[in-house]
């Protein structure tokens, strides 16, 4: 793809991945063939700090892990109050590193 | 976090040991001369009872036969009570047998639950056990 399309993307979405996976992004969204590009454009992703949001508000009914599609670990937070209010807390600290993980799993699966 | 195989497994059985010493302790509170603490933030921050509040109680109450007074506690201790006892043997047969069912199990759920369908209903079934919960207390 055009090194101009890419910087754009990469400006433009760069906070939604990890920082340390950025390089790698950009040389392959740099290999990927130029077609991609229209579904790559219109691609959404979860925005790390609104879920953090959430995670604070409604952390202990396990919305935010619904909500970036951990539905298995939602289901298991809200029938234990938020794992007795330890997991809650603890994934105020994790949850933004799982949304940008579940972006990357995202572009990912469109680049193939 | 990508939740492969092993991870999940790790997290089910330290959910469930906590979950069984928390259910010991419940127990025993009487024995031990330690005071209930409550475990969940909404309660303690907000004053109304969560969706799941009342499922240790259940539990307790399913352990000494009370069948009518679990339901009448927590619906969702029954949920919780057949996960507890179900996840540690279903893990233990997979971890002898090499094999993978219950994160393919898991897998099966979380996609069904995706189901927009099911979602709606599972979420309204959740909020009437939520409102009736607060109904209670």
């Amino acid at each position: 793809m055009d090194t101009q399309k890419v910087d754009m993307f990469i400006m433009s979405n760069g906070k939604y991945f990890e920082s340390h996976k950025m390089l790698m992004l950009r040389s392959r969204l740099l290999d990927v063939d130029d077609s991609k590009w229209s579904i790559l454009s219109t691609l959404q992703f979860k925005d790390p700090t609104t879920i953090l949001i959430v995670s604070i508000l409604a952390g202990s009914l396990g919305i935010d892990r619904f909500l970036i599609g951990d539905t298995g670990l939602g289901v298991g937070k809200l029938l234990t109050c938020g794992g007795f209010g330890v997991w809650a807390i603890v994934d105020l600290f994790l949850i933004q590193q799982a949304t940008k993980e579940k972006n990357s799993q995202k572009i990912e699966q469109n680049l193939i | 976090m990508t939740l492969n195989r092993n991870k999940l497994y790790v997290i089910l059985i330290m959910a469930c040991s906590f979950g069984y010493l928390w259910l010991y302790f419940n127990i025993n509170k009487n024995i031990l001369k330690t005071q209930s603490v409550g475990a969940c933030i909404i309660k303690s921050s907000t004053g109304f009872p969560c969706p799941s509040c009342g499922s240790t109680r259940s539990i307790v109450a399913l352990l000494h036969g009370n069948f009518h007074k679990a339901l009448y506690l927590n619906p969702l201790g029954y949920l919780v009570g057949l996960i507890m006892i179900l996840v540690p043997f279903w893990i233990l047969v997979d971890l002898i047998n090499k094999k993978n069912s219950l994160f393919y199990f898991y897998r099966k759920i979380e996609i069904i639950l995706g189901n927009k369908k099911y979602t709606a209903f599972a979420v309204l079934i959740i909020l009437c056990n939520w409102i009736w919960n607060i109904i209670k207390n």
